[in-house]
């Protein structure tokens, strides 16, 4: 099993005051899944996606990725997970504003320690995929939000990592725009890629195969379709 | 990350940033340049002053009223009493003195033809001058004895002034006036260069004899001399002290009413002007690095909160704590570092102004642009690692979440 999570909850602690963000999560993901998160906002969607890219680790319950606990690892360790078994798409994009697609493309397989010679092929391949090939040397500003998205897409693919993770990734683009993202993630996955997305959209939503639904941080639905 | 892309990375913040790195490089700036200016003066102080040093020679002892060096109340030394001639001789009869040339000044016109050199030095002294005080004779002879015996109106000609009376003829043999009197020239000497931007070389020399003839007894006379052979200069400085204490009825527990100078004496009051020098330099560096360095960690801190999110980011897609503390490391080192080449630019641009401008041979060595580098990247180093580690060490997820 690729993802396994038990009795996964997370507490943030503001001043005095406990957030449950997540409660006494179970649920597990195998490879070349696709599923959506749904649920209120304020749910718990970002939350989970977080914990899954090892960004942050649970406060209880369990987190197992290819069989290995996460919760036990230090920030050196969760680094290179998430250089290798994650690559992340965002809502805003987060690409680098003072460098090129191709620089922000990149960035991921300097941090991986990839030869010059294996990073540029690579990128011009990965940028190639999302098609981009002639708007590579613009810088973010100079690219629509589709244009910008695909970007990041290339740079969360570029590491062929074992999940892609995107937390609403077509919430900033108008409905064409996002469907061709979508295009993109529907021959990701049929290429053998595990992705997880979050969405509010049923209409994106129903491109997965597996919709699950959070309530108040519990998983109130789970269906397969 | 790459060492190379850490680079680039950095060099491309800073760049959109140009104001404000400005600004924070200028502490580092004024303080390698304020130490590279500093230590370049005084090499050209060591220099010139090196050679002085040299043209005075170690084993070197002069009398004189007033010390090469003084501290104090200058009213005290001109109260003293004269020395005399005859206290010279006394000194040099002392079996502890071997040579011993007394020498008087003065400042006087000389003039030869239609030509006149204003305001010479005129010294009066005998034939022991020309070895105590390093004398070469280009042509003719030096003053001599039996010129002594019979006040002779003899003059030997320093360079400067044989070339300015007499252009390219030959000096020898003819009468030229000094202070209105008429003297024969005798000889001219080698030319010895300049010191401080003053020529050694602008004066003449006379029998002292004659000297307090033309030109007046009432007038303080520089004791030199050497010690004799196989005696120390302590105990040659001693026996001098001992003797003009006698002859000068200086009361048991009063100070000397004399100095004895040497070449140490120079050498000591020099580096305690350098070591003043030196403290100075210190205290202007240090502030500046210290202003400088605290500048750069506040524009790192500033710089780290307003990336957070790229922090955040970078870290998102696989950048590891070190990656990003290297990051920001290299961007506060490159600040100081170039801050520490304008500094050096500017503090050798100093110096070759000053070359220029005064007679002070200012030279930038290559330990002052060292360690002006140093310490500018050093400051970086200490000043941005807080700041670096900072970043370094920030939740990723927070990061992300940073507005
Ligand atoms: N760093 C944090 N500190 C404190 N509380 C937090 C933090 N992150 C999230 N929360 C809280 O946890 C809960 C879940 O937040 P989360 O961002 O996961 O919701 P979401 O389902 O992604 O919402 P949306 O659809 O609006 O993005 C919210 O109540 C939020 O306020
Ligand atoms: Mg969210």
């Amino acid at each position: 099993m690729l993802i396994e999570l038990e009795g996964l909850s997370k507490i943030y602690e503001v001043g005095t005051q406990e957030v449950r963000a997540l409660s006494d999560i179970n649920m597990t993901v195998a490879e070349n899944e696709y599923l959506a998160i749904m649920g209120p906002s304020g749910s718990g969607k970002s939350t989970l996606m977080n914990i899954i890219g090892c960004l942050d680790t649970p406060t209880e319950g369990s987190y197992r990725l290819k069989g290995q606990e996460v919760g036990s690892l230090d920030d050196d360790e969760l680094a290179e997970i998430r250089s290798t078994e994650i690559g992340f798409v965002f809502q805003t994009f987060n690409l680098l504003p003072r460098m090129t697609a191709f620089q922000n493309v990149e960035l991921p397989l300097i941090y991986g320690r990839a030869a010059r010679k294996v990073r540029t092929d690579r990128v011009w391949e990965t940028i190639d995929a999302v098609g981009l090939k002639d708007r590579a040397h613009h810088r973010p500003s100079e690219l629509s939000g589709g244009q910008r998205q695909r970007v990041a897409l290339a740079r969360a693919l570029i590491n062929q990592p074992s999940i892609l993770l995107a937390d609403e990734p077509t919430g900033n683009l108008d409905s064409t725009t996002g469907e061709e993202i979508m295009q993109i993630f529907r021959q990701l996955n049929q290429a053998g890629n595990t992705i997880i997305l979050v969405t509010h959209e049923q209409y994106i939503a129903e491109h997965a195969r597996r919709i699950v639904r959070l309530l108040d941080g519990r998983i109130s639905s789970d269906t397969v379709s | 990350m790459e060492f190379r892309e850490t680079l680039l990375s950095s060099f491309r913040t800073l760049r959109s940033h140009k104001m404000r790195s400005a600004l924070t490089m200028l502490g580092i700036v004024i303080g390698s340049g304020a130490l590279v200016a500093v230590m370049s003066m005084i090499a050209g102080l060591n220099q010139s002053v090196s050679a002085q040093f040299q043209s005075i020679g170690t084993d070197i002892i002069s009398v004189s009223k007033y010390p090469w060096i003084q501290m104090g109340d200058s009213e005290d030394f001109r109260n003293r009493k004269d020395i005399t001639l005859a206290d010279a001789e006394a000194v040099g009869r002392l079996p502890s003195v071997g040579l011993m040339a007394p020498n008087i000044h003065t400042r006087r016109n000389i003039a030869y033809g239609g030509e006149t050199v204003r305001y010479t030095l005129v010294t009066g002294s005998t034939a022991e001058y020309e070895t105590i005080d390093n004398y070469l004779v280009d042509s003719g002879r030096f003053i001599t004895n039996l010129d002594d015996d019979r006040h002779r109106a003899s003059v030997v000609l320093g360079a400067d002034v044989a070339e300015e009376l007499f252009h390219l003829r030959d000096p020898l043999g003819h009468d030229i006036k000094v202070g209105g009197k008429r003297f024969t020239v005798v000889g001219v000497m080698e030319a010895k260069g300049d010191i401080f931007g003053e020529s050694l070389d602008d004066l003449v020399i006379i029998p002292i004899t004659t000297f307090q003839k033309a030109f007046g007894r009432r007038r303080s006379v520089v004791i030199d001399c050497s010690p004799a052979d196989g005696v120390s200069m302590q105990r040659t400085m001693e026996e001098i002290r001992q003797l003009l204490r006698i002859r000068r009825q200086v009361p048991r527990n009063d100070p000397d009413d004399f100095a004895i100078n040497t070449q140490s004496d120079l050498v000591s009051g020099y580096n305690a002007l350098t070591g003043v020098l030196y403290m100075a330099m210190v205290g202007i560096v240090g502030l500046a690095l210290l202003v400088g360095g605290i500048g750069v960690m506040n524009v790192m801190l500033v710089s780290v909160a307003e990336r957070t999110r790229e922090i955040g980011v970078r870290k998102a897609i696989g950048a590891r704590r070190r990656d990003i503390t290297l990051q920001f490391l290299v961007e506060s080192v490159i600040l100081t570092g170039l801050g520490g080449g304008l500094g050096i630019l500017g503090g050798s641009a100093i110096a070759f102004l000053v070359k220029a401008a005064t007679p002070l041979p200012a030279a930038v060595t290559p330990t002052a642009v060292i360690l002006a580098a140093s310490f500018a990247l050093v400051t970086g180093l200490t000043f941005g690692v807080y700041p670096a580690t900072r970043a370094g060490r920030l939740n990723p997820m927070e990061a992300l979440r940073y507005e």
